[in-house]
């Protein structure tokens, strides 16, 4: 009951004029962001700051939420329409997205992406709303030990992402891990992998890998088919079908869960959670195998997922003051700035912004599904576009976006390089999707190895005396088992045939 | 509203005199280089700079373009804050006649920023933000510039490190816990917010060496931030978490951990209430700044290092400053380009002697 009192309070404090202007704002100078590739929410809500200094501090937040969550939901465009994530959170969305937008459904994987967008944000705000101040407590429970099986847990997706081969998914996946471990290691300030030179001491973006490999990779592809040219892709129908409704709903709900979970966590985020989502849905769907050629159910899943996480990382920062993200990071600073102390007394001190921020996410989430359908014919267009138009402006948004990372001309060369890296996979039959995930965990489950072995003095022990990384790792083998239990039953009952 | 107005005008008016005496006196050099693009402008003050050196008192200098305004780190930093910041607080007041533009160049923990700004030898600008890493980086000889390369133009704020338990943890005091270090060193793991050798580590481990225990026997154990050392104690993933004063505000003021040692100097009220005393209350002589400050390119003309430090103090006058002070939770600590010279050698000196003892630089 109290949650819903409090709630009517946030929506007092939201509904205001000028906190639905801001909202607005927000959420469209996200969705913009969003789905320009490599400009990310951590770019966009540092440009902020200056913009909110002296702004109530309510009103200040509920603008930098809505530039947040609304790239987040905006990124989905360009990963289907363009294979080049907008934002890290939608990689795993070009995966199904891309294909369905090449077999002329693009209308509809937007609007599924929509759809879905807008129900995992929606599930993450109620939860925000109920559970946060409990989750606070189960999110520190994960230490070193936790987020290493967590990694392990996820790393063996690539097994399921792997396609055809799974030699080759493995090779792209090692590939992965090493990039991941390029730069200056955190525990001995040893530089690796860096060839001696200065501008690999950070190592290598994410994104930079993202729009390398999927983005540059299939314009590269593109290129060297000279006979697709005539073919002109068309946008196809918005409206889903009764028997799609009731086919991606399930994954929606579930994915929405897990996303909003996987937020929770400091460290984990909306990337993670929609690969989770993904691999969680393309194990349990019936037709997995399917996964990765267009099936719906491959972008409802990932844009539940990521949207989820994007309003489950707003728990730590706002029940125990502790950012669990670059994105939050930043937001953090500005609270500060506007002299908010976030954290366990913030409910109390501040609540107008806290329940404002919740309520007016409600809002932000209305708005976008209903500033982003009617805009679906209009940004698809996209498609039409001649094709030596598009690609050239695949390939300049990406280098804008690169560029923008970090303002470095040296990250220009290494896109290209990745570039070049996705067109010989492809070219190859190497799965793109390994390489990315054990990018992505690699290096956060190599740190917390090392984190947790510091803390144990050495003792493996450690990984399987805690319950909680003991668990994640009985799972993690009964993925890599499960599988080969049940060809080996397969081959038996063959035998027997 | 009305001390703020007065402090306006008189912004303005020494800003108005001041140029006027620029353009009074400032014409012969700048003729020839009417287009001024910033190296043309490097040579006149370079010119400017020789011929004043025997007055002293060459106030009549002044900031002709806007100035690059470096933060040598991702967005949302402490040097991000520092300059965003700065750069607010001087347009807000008017304290300069030029814009402070922020930027950042991020990568390889400043050095990247630090080479672009080295490429501006004897100009006046871009000026950067710097704080520890600007000694501890290179020392560990990621760098190949040092703190010695660039001019320190002014220190405006510090931080200090703070130590934290869990609340019904059995460590009272930080001697309990450098006494169990010294009993068994494994039996304890200090997380901290940075990497290995870089601040947190070297405070404890300074700490430790200054009570008596080797400072390599710390079990450091390095997050990325003093967020997620925190929420590793919250946990109980660590057993202790050395962070900045700063970023802790929040967990102290809830009492979700307890600080036992903080180390500044002098006490501080709010850490006092909430039962730490300062290593030097503890009997262990041991102070640890996290200072930050601004400094510019080698060889920066005498007189634009003169008109930025001042600047800078007029800076820390002001009330639109101690109201961001008082909701970053900073500690002022203004000092000038010659005493932030000196205590940057006396702080390189002594993070070479910790990082020796620890094994990281031999």
């Amino acid at each position: 009951m109290d949650a819903f009192e409090n709630l009517l309070y946030g929506f007092e404090i939201a509904l205001q004029p000028e906190a639905l202007l801001f909202v607005l704002i927000g959420v469209v100078a996200g969705t913009v962001i969003g789905m320009l590739p490599g400009l990310g929410p951590i770019s966009a809500l540092a440009l902020m700051i200056p913009i909110t200094y002296g702004m109530d501090p309510a009103i200040g937040i509920i603008l930098m939420a809505g530039v947040y969550y609304g790239a987040i939901f905006g990124g989905s465009t360009s990963s289907i329409l363009l294979n080049a994530p907008g934002v890290a959170g939608t990689v795993a969305t070009s995966f199904d997205g891309y294909p369905l937008a090449k077999q002329g459904k693009a209308g509809k994987a937007l609007a599924i992406a929509a759809y879905s967008s807008f129900i995992g944000g929606t599930v993450s705000i109620v939860g925000l709303m109920f559970i946060a101040p409990l989750l606070g407590r189960v999110a520190v429970s994960f230490g070193p030990s936790e987020y290493f099986a967590l990694m392990v847990f996820g790393l063996t997706a690539v097994v399921s992402l792997s396609e055809k081969s799974l030699i080759k998914g493995l090779i792209a996946a090692v590939f992965g891990v090493m990039v991941s471990l390029m730069g200056m290691d955190l525990q001995t300030g040893t530089a690796r992998y860096t060839f001696g030179n200065i501008n690999l001491l950070d190592g290598i973006d994410f994104l930079i890998v993202a729009l390398g490999v999927f983005a540059l990779g299939e314009v590269f592809v593109l290129l060297k088919k000279r006979s697709g040219a005539a073919k002109q892709n068309s946008l196809g129908s918005l409206k889903l079908t009764k028997q799609e409704v009731r086919e991606i709903a399930p994954p929606i709900g579930r994915s929405s869960i897990l996303g909003f979970f996987t937020g929770v966590l400091p460290g984990a985020g909306a990337t993670i959670g929609s690969f989770l989502g993904y691999t969680m849905e393309k194990n349990i769907a019936k037709d997995g195998n399917t996964f990765g050629k267009g099936n719906i159910k491959g972008v409802a899943a990932p844009e539940a997922a990521n949207n989820a996480a994007s309003g489950g990382s707003f728990v730590p920062l706002l029940t125990l003051g502790v950012p669990g993200s670059g994105t939050t990071a930043v937001l953090l600073g500005a609270l500060l700035v506007m002299g908010i102390t976030p954290g366990p007394l913030m409910l109390e001190d501040r609540p107008d912004v806290f329940w404002g921020v919740i309520a007016s996410m409600y809002i932000g989430n209305i708005f976008l599904l209903i500033l982003n359908l009617p805009l679906i014919p209009l940004i698809s267009k996209i498609l039409n576009v001649p094709r030596a138009m598009l690609l050239s402006l695949i390939i300049v948004f990406c280098m804008i976006g690169v560029y923008g990372l970090s303002f470095n001309p040296f990250d220009l060369m290494l896109v290209l390089i990745f570039g070049l890296i996705g067109f010989a996979m492809r070219m190859y039959n190497f799965p793109a999707a390994p390489l990315i995930l054990a990018m992505i965990l690699g290096a956060i489950m190599e740190e917390n190895m090392r984190r947790a072995l510091q803390i144990s003095s050495g003792d493996w022990m450690i990984f399987v005396d805690k319950p909680i990384s003991l668990t994640l790792l009985i799972m993690a083998a009964l993925s890599l088992l499960i599988p080969l239990v049940i060809r080996v039953i397969k081959f038996i009952n063959r035998k027997k045939a | 509203m009305r001390h703020l107005c007065k402090r306006f005008i008189y912004a303005a008016g020494v800003s108005g005199m001041s140029f006027a005496l620029l353009t009074a006196c400032g014409e012969p050099p700048d003729d020839p280089t009417e287009e001024n693009n910033n190296e043309a402008e490097a040579e006149s003050n370079a010119d400017g700079n020789q011929s004043n050196d025997t007055n002293e008192v060459a106030s009549d200098w002044e900031p002709e373009n806007d100035v690059d305004y470096i933060a040598p780190a991702d967005a949302g930093g402490g040097w991000d804050t520092l300059i965003r910041t700065t750069a607010q607080v001087i347009d807000e007041e008017d304290l300069a006649p030029v814009n402070f533009a922020p930027q950042n160049i991020p990568g390889s923990g400043g050095a990247i920023g630090w080479a672009e700004v080295a490429g501006h030898a004897g100009e006046p600008q871009p000026l950067f933000a710097a704080s520890p890493p600007i000694i501890l980086v290179p020392l560990t000889e990621t760098s190949q510039y040092d703190h010695t390369d660039f001019t320190p133009v002014a220190n405006l704020i510090t931080d200090y490190s703070i130590v934290l338990v869990q609340p019904d943890s059995e460590f009272e005091s930080v001697v309990d816990v450098f006494e169990a270090i010294e009993e068994d060193p494994q039996s304890v793991s200090v997380g901290g917010g940075s990497a290995a050798g870089s601040m947190d580590h070297i405070s404890m481990a300074g700490a430790a060496a200054e009570f008596g225990v080797n400072a390599a026997d710390v079990n450091y154990v390095p997050f990325s931030g003093g967020g997620e050392a925190m929420t590793n104690l919250l946990g109980g993933h660590v057993d202790v978490v050395i962070t900045g004063v700063g970023e802790s505000t929040g967990q102290v003021e809830s009492g979700e951990l307890r600080p036992i040692a903080y180390s500044s100097e002098e006490p501080i009220e709010v850490l006092a209430d909430a039962g730490a005393e300062t290593f030097i209350e503890q009997g262990i002589d041991y102070t640890f700044d996290i200072w930050r400050g601004i400094m510019g390119p080698p060889d920066m003309p005498q007189e634009a290092v003169q008109y930025y430090e001042n600047m800078y103090a007029d800076m820390m006058e002001t009330s639109t400053w101690e109201g961001q002070v008082e909701n970053l939770g900073w500690i002022n600590n203004y000092q000038n380009s010659e005493e932030f010279s000196e205590f940057l050698d006396e702080q390189f000196e002594l993070f070479e002697d910790v990082l020796t003892e620890i094994g990281l630089v031999e």
